[in-house]
């Protein structure tokens, strides 16, 4: 069963020498069990401080931020969540399937070998399951990143700007794929971007974040049904949609 | 190149037969060769015996490296602890210790340990390197995935310290060589390369000499070899090939008196180290002197003070000219090579070569050619310190962005100019990292040479306690050495730091 994400009142601060900067400040977010959400923001808007705490890498000064119940410490231990990085992060001495299988080792658990093995087949990898990720391109790396995240079948999902290295080309190729990946699954899935048309393409709800300091400006559903297809990215509505979010991050 | 060789080994030739070197000191490689071919029946034990003490050495002292690399990498207030200790084992001489550790100690042991303390320094701070700069993004994955740090050590931090412990273990391999080779200059034993050597240096024999040096110096380059294919099979980018010179800083944000005490603690801890040992040894107390007991020797009313500022007013003079000399040609040479690429070109190769050879352990070659003056100690400090101080200074300066360079060109700078506004300035780390390097090396080169050759300075004074068993005196020179060498690296240090925080500048490795 996916599980929700909470945060209530979640504040973050961060003493740099110019000062205390206020990463979050009273930050509040539901994403309901199955949701699929983007958060997207300027520079320095504290979505990355947001996914940080919601991982579990940071403490909250102040608030509250839980995953399915449990703090995010607690629910990674327990191997209910799954992430992928900007840039991959692969582990550069372990082959494509070590490398998707390394939560279990951090989990503690037996290598599911049928599983990695279906999870390089649905990223599309097949026959590189020896390679090193310094034989492979960088749409390859970031499969193999995203294989990783759900080789634990997790019930919650984060991602963070896992396509930001690539290219346009390869972007909208990997967020259609990214979509089919997570039609089978359902997972809670948090994506975190600065790529509009990639928020609108894969999320139900767009939520614009705004800095200084880092909070929640607005929030913003989207009625596309899925399966949804490349061609959704040349229609009015979509523009339509695009624009809004654009005021949003201008502070409309 | 291969020509160039040649050219070079019939030039030798030449010069050996007609002896043009010192009448004779030089020999042609053929009389070597021929000399080689008639020994070599005591070669395999020889070679035997130094490979065991350096083959011993160079695994205790990269295990306990590795060990303590981890430990400071994980506890900043371990390594400050350490600092002190670590600084120690850095600038001692060996030689200085070898007949303390032939007194304690028998058989293979002193060769062992030697060997062990050469390996040790820099197989430590690469691991501590090679695991604080790991990626953090890999860090976070497995902490992601709720992992501790022990998961992190283990999954991702060791492992990607690797390349960096590899590129340490070629520089180790040829110190353990030079470490069992000093134990057997300074502690006897009929077996290895250097009691060979020493059992030779009587006979007026230079191609026996010649032989028994390059055989040390190839067992040495072998060692170098064979990490470095293991190195390159195992990463596909190479380490710069320098030494390091920074033991881990640990820095604690703590209360002041937590520094304090800690700064305090890593100054006792070397001693409290010394006395434990000894306790630990069982040793007579007429051998093996505590810290109290050193004092107590000094006390007593035997000229031993007067003795040690004699041998102390010969060597650190010789020291610090041969310091000045050596950084300074390296120095020259390196800004040289800014003006002329070439430079550094024809002579890096030399200059990393140098870096497989236990250059100290030749030292009966150099007596051979330039006799037992003090020139011969000048040109083995020359060399010790020369050779890396220029790899340092060198790959330093090539490390300045080419646009800084070309800023004042474009204004039309002569290559003086550039090289006094740009280059000077930037090298100044590198001048630091590079004399931080040299004064143990120096230290370490004058009192070999003091103690084969000269008859003069703190080596004699070491020698010659040991021929009169004066066990006081052998503890005080030993000490005293290793002393001189920690206090003239942080009055480097000292420096360096106001220096370098003037400049803005950080220091190099």
């Amino acid at each position: 069963m996916p599980v929700g994400l909470s945060l209530s009142g979640v504040s973050r601060h961060f003493d740099g020498r110019g000062g205390r900067v206020a990463a979050l400040s009273d930050v509040s977010l539901e994403v309901a069990p199955g949701a699929f959400t983007a958060l997207i923001g300027p520079s320095g808007c504290g979505k990355s401080t947001l996914l940080r705490l919601a991982v579990g890498l940071d403490l909250p000064d102040a608030g509250r931020v839980s995953v399915g119940g449990l703090s995010p410490a607690e629910a990674a231990r327990k191997g209910l969540t799954g992430i992928a990085f900007q840039d991959a992060a692969l582990l550069p001495w372990r082959s494509v399937e070590d490398n998707i299988a390394l939560p279990f080792d951090v989990l503690r658990r037996p290598h599911d070998r049928a599983r990695i093995a279906d999870l390089i087949a649905l990223v599309g990898l097949s026959g590189f399951e020896k390679s090193l990720p310094g034989e492979l391109s960088g749409g390859m790396r970031q499969r193999v990143a995203i294989a990783r995240a759900l080789v634990n079948s997790p019930e919650m999902l984060f991602l963070d700007e896992p396509f930001g290295a690539l290219d346009q080309i390869l972007r909208r190729q990997m967020n259609v794929e990214l979509q089919r990946i997570w039609m089978e699954s359902r997972t809670t899935t948090l994506l975190v971007t600065h790529g509009i048309d990639e928020a609108i393409f894969l999320a139900d709800r767009v939520v614009v974040m705004a800095a200084r300091p880092g909070r929640i400006a607005r929030v913003i559903d989207i009625p596309f049904p899925r399966p949804r297809r490349a061609e959704l990215f040349g229609t009015p509505e979509f523009a339509a949609l695009e624009a809004e979010i654009a005021g949003a991050l201008d502070g409309h | 190149m291969a020509i160039r060789a040649i050219i070079a080994l019939v030039l030798w030739e030449v010069v050996g037969r007609l002896g043009l070197v010192a009448g004779g000191a030089l020999p042609a490689p053929s009389a070597i060769a021929i000399r080689f071919w008639a020994d070599r029946g005591d070669y395999p034990m020889h070679v035997w015996a130094t490979m065991q003490g350096a083959g011993i050495g160079f695994l205790i002292g990269n295990l306990v490296a590795v060990l303590a690399g981890v430990l400071f990498a994980v506890s900043p207030v371990a390594a400050r602890l350490a600092r002190g200790v670590n600084i120690a084992i850095f600038a001692l001489p060996a030689i200085a210790i070898a007949p303390i550790l032939t007194l304690m100690t028998t058989g293979m042991t002193p060769r062992v340990i030697l060997a062990a303390l050469g390996c040790y320094f820099v197989t430590m701070t690469a691991t501590v390197t090679g695991i604080t700069q790991t990626d953090a993004r890999m860090r976070d994955v497995v902490r992601a995935y709720g992992g501790g740090r022990m998961a992190s050590l283990r999954l991702v931090e060791l492992r990607s310290a690797v390349p960096q412990i590899l590129g340490a273990l070629r520089i180790a391999a040829p110190a353990a060589v030079l470490g069992s080779i000093l134990a057997e200059f300074g502690g006897g034993g009929r077996f290895g390369l250097g009691a060979y050597l020493i059992g030779s240096l009587g006979r007026a024999d230079p191609a026996r000499l010649w032989g028994i040096g390059l055989a040390a110096t190839l067992l040495a380059g072998i060692g170098y070899a064979v990490f470095a294919v293991i190195a390159q099979r195992m990463t596909a980018s190479t380490v710069a090939v320098t030494v390091a010179a920074t033991p881990p800083a640990g820095e604690v944000d703590g209360p002041v008196w937590q520094r304090i005490a800690l700064a305090a603690g890593s100054v006792l801890l070397p001693f409290a180290l010394w006395w434990a040992l000894i306790a630990a040894s069982g040793a007579p107390a007429m051998i093996a002197k505590t810290p109290m007991a050193l004092l107590d020797y000094l006390m007593l009313p035997n000229k031993a003070g007067e003795r040690i500022w004699d041998a102390l007013a010969q060597t650190l003079p010789i020291t610090a000219v041969g310091i000045a000399l050596g950084l300074g040609f390296a120095f020259a040479l390196a800004l040289g090579s800014v003006l002329r690429p070439g430079i550094v070109r024809a002579f890096m190769p030399v200059a990393l070569v140098t870096q497989t050879m236990p250059l100290v352990a030749l030292t009966p070659l150099l007596v051979l050619i330039f006799g037992r003056g003090p020139s011969v100690i000048l040109w083995i400090t020359v060399s010790v310190t020369f050779f890396p101080a220029f790899v340092t200074m060198a790959q330093g300066l090539q490390m300045v962005a080419r646009s800084a360079l070309d800023v004042p060109r474009a204004y039309g700078a002569s290559a003086w100019t550039v090289l006094r506004l740009v280059s000077i300035p930037a090298s100044a780390p590198y001048v630091f990292a590079a004399l931080r390097l040299a004064v143990p090396r120096a230290l370490l080169g004058v009192m070999t040479a003091e103690w084969l050759a000269t008859g003069t300075g703190l080596g004699n004074l070491l020698n010659q306690s040991r021929g009169y068993l004066d066990y006081g005196m052998i503890w005080t020179v030993a000490v005293l050495s290793v002393l001189l060498s920690v206090f003239f690296y942080q009055v480097v240090v000292w420096i360096e730091r106001r220096v370098l925080a003037r400049l803005g500048m950080t220091t190099a490795a």
